[in-house]
């Protein structure tokens, strides 16, 4: 069994990990209000209305801050580092964290130093296997 | 409320890196030590309060130890940031008269124990968890550290400042025997120790540890016939904020501002004291950056200043016997033993004359904070 903590989801998020198993990044969104939101949650923080729906997000993002984990982390991780882990804020004004890629989706093994980025640096989504699980990450902007 | 709260006891199992006995025990020990302390019995509590995160249930608690009848009970969730809020429960049930002798306590065998992180996250995608531990995002430090870029960029935060608090709390933990950090921590063992999650240190880190402490509270009317040194509870808040999540502190508006900054706005608006006012600081000090967070958001400085006022020494004495970071990690209930002790003048660290002394729980959940005084409101 792999170590790698897939996720298990919920009748909430489910819809959620449904469309990154066809490798698209879906956010809730209320129709009454059209706020976005983010983790996902059982109806709209916003407004109250019962009957959020998923909508593909524009892949467009700012990088907010980022760290890069170090040992001891989880066993599933101990081939991976290092690596940078972003909080990018989408354009659509939410805000998740993912990992840093190149432009092919390939994890990038750095510590961050030699990669230029900073905060406000654009970033697009760019979709990244890790054993066979689909995992939406970022890529610099050229 | 015209009742008041006090606590009147005090007691620990001596903090180490393997305890060798069971949390129940430890618990147990604290608290007839902390019973002892205040003058009291098992026969005298009917009020007891716990962390979900403990493993002994109040119940178990109360039969192990003889106590007979129980009127008042519950666990508060959020581990570290629910310690404060924990107290802040038993001194509800004090003052509402609930109960007249409340006991509280965390246990943990944390060192020689399990880490909750390594384990695989089993509950539904309601677990904020599941939206973070596949990036890699899984410890504590992990988030903090993402909090902690975010201010250092913005205030030019230099990696010798989160130094200079690891170094303050060290030089406060090598004056108390209890501490488990007893050695020197030089600015340049900080700088060179491995980073965890940059930017965070091994140094910016808390330690592990097992241990217990047990804190027995009253009413202040009976407090002043048990001891002549009470310590009175003048003011408790509790808070979320908006978008409340565990550690990840990024949910939510404004980006930056964390849990604490709610619960510093209520502890303000409970009582005329203001941080100038305050003698000793016990800040929640899981990682470095939440001491100096702490600082900005509850007022003890403007905003963007903390790193300077900490450098020119300009702030009232903070974590006088070690904290999280040196002397033990037990979600931070040790910060209330030290607050009780320099409200009595016993401190291994004592400052002169402490009348209010300020202890806070972790402020990337929810949380709380509560001032302890030498003299009744
Ligand atoms: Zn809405």
């Amino acid at each position: 069994m792999s170590l790698f903590p897939v996720p298990a989801p919920d009748q909430i998020g489910e819809p959620f990990w449904a469309a990154v198993a066809e490798r698209r990044l879906t956010v809730q969104r209320c129709p009454a209000c059209r706020e976005w939101t983010w983790q996902p949650k059982p109806v709209c923080p916003a407004c109250g209305s019962p009957d959020l729906t998923w909508e593909a997000v524009s892949g467009r993002a700012t990088v907010c801050s980022w760290t890069t984990p170090r040992p001891p982390v989880l066993p599933a991780f101990e081939s991976l580092v290092p690596f940078v882990v972003l909080l990018v804020e989408l354009d659509e004004g939410v805000r998740m964290v993912g990992q840093l890629v190149g432009d092919a989706g390939d994890l990038l093994r750095t510590d961050g130093t030699d990669v230029t980025f900073s905060i406000g640096t654009r970033v697009t989504l760019r979709w990244r296997d890790q054993d066979g699980q689909w995992l939406p990450s970022w890529a610099v902007d050229r | 409320m015209n009742r008041q709260a006090a606590i009147v006891g005090i007691g620990a199992f001596p903090f180490s890196k393997s305890s060798g006995t069971s949390e129940w025990r430890m618990g147990s020990l604290a608290a007839l030590e902390a019973l002892r302390d205040a003058g009291l019995t098992p026969r005298d509590v009917d009020g007891v309060f716990r962390s979900t995160m403990e493993a002994t249930t109040e119940s178990a608690m109360a039969r192990g130890l003889g106590i007979p009848d129980v009127r008042a009970f519950g666990a508060v969730d959020y581990g570290g940031g629910g310690i404060v809020p924990m107290v802040s429960h038993a001194a509800l049930a004090v003052e509402s008269g609930m109960a007249e002798v409340v006991l509280t306590w965390r246990a943990r065998v944390r060192k020689s124990g399990p880490r909750p992180w390594m384990q695989r996250g089993s509950g539904g995608s309601s677990d904020q968890q599941h939206y973070e531990r596949v990036f890699g995002i899984a410890r504590p430090v992990d988030s903090t550290a993402i909090l902690a870029r975010l201010w250092a960029e913005r205030y030019n935060w230099k990696p010798e400042d989160l130094g200079r608090i690891a170094i303050t709390i060290r030089e406060h933990a090598r004056r108390n025997p209890m501490a488990m950090m007893q050695r020197e921590l030089t600015m340049e063992q900080y700088l060179g120790s491995r980073m965890i999650a940059d930017p965070l240190r091994l140094f910016d880190c808390c330690l592990e540890s097992d241990g217990a402490v047990a804190l027995v509270l009253t009413t202040a009317e009976r407090a002043r016939d048990l001891r002549p040194d009470p310590a009175y509870v003048t003011a408790y808040a509790m808070a979320t904020g908006p978008d409340s999540y565990n550690i990840s502190q990024w949910y939510g508006e404004p980006l930056g501002r964390t849990q604490g900054w709610y619960a510093a706005r209520e502890l303000w608006r409970r009582t005329e004291l203001r941080p100038a006012d305050i003698d000793a600081i016990q800040w929640y000090d899981a990682f470095t950056p939440e001491v100096a967070i702490s600082f900005e958001e509850y007022g003890f400085c403007g905003e963007g200043e903390v790193m300077e006022m900490l450098a020119a020494g300009e702030h009232a004495p903070y974590n006088t016997a070690g904290g999280c970071m040196s002397e033990a990690y037990l979600h931070g209930i040790n910060l209330f033993s030290e607050a009780v002790r320099q409200v009595r003048g016993t401190s291994t660290d004592q400052v002169d004359g402490a009348e209010h002394v300020l202890v806070t729980s972790g402020n990337t959940t929810p949380n709380g904070a509560m001032i302890l005084s030498g003299s009744p409101r």
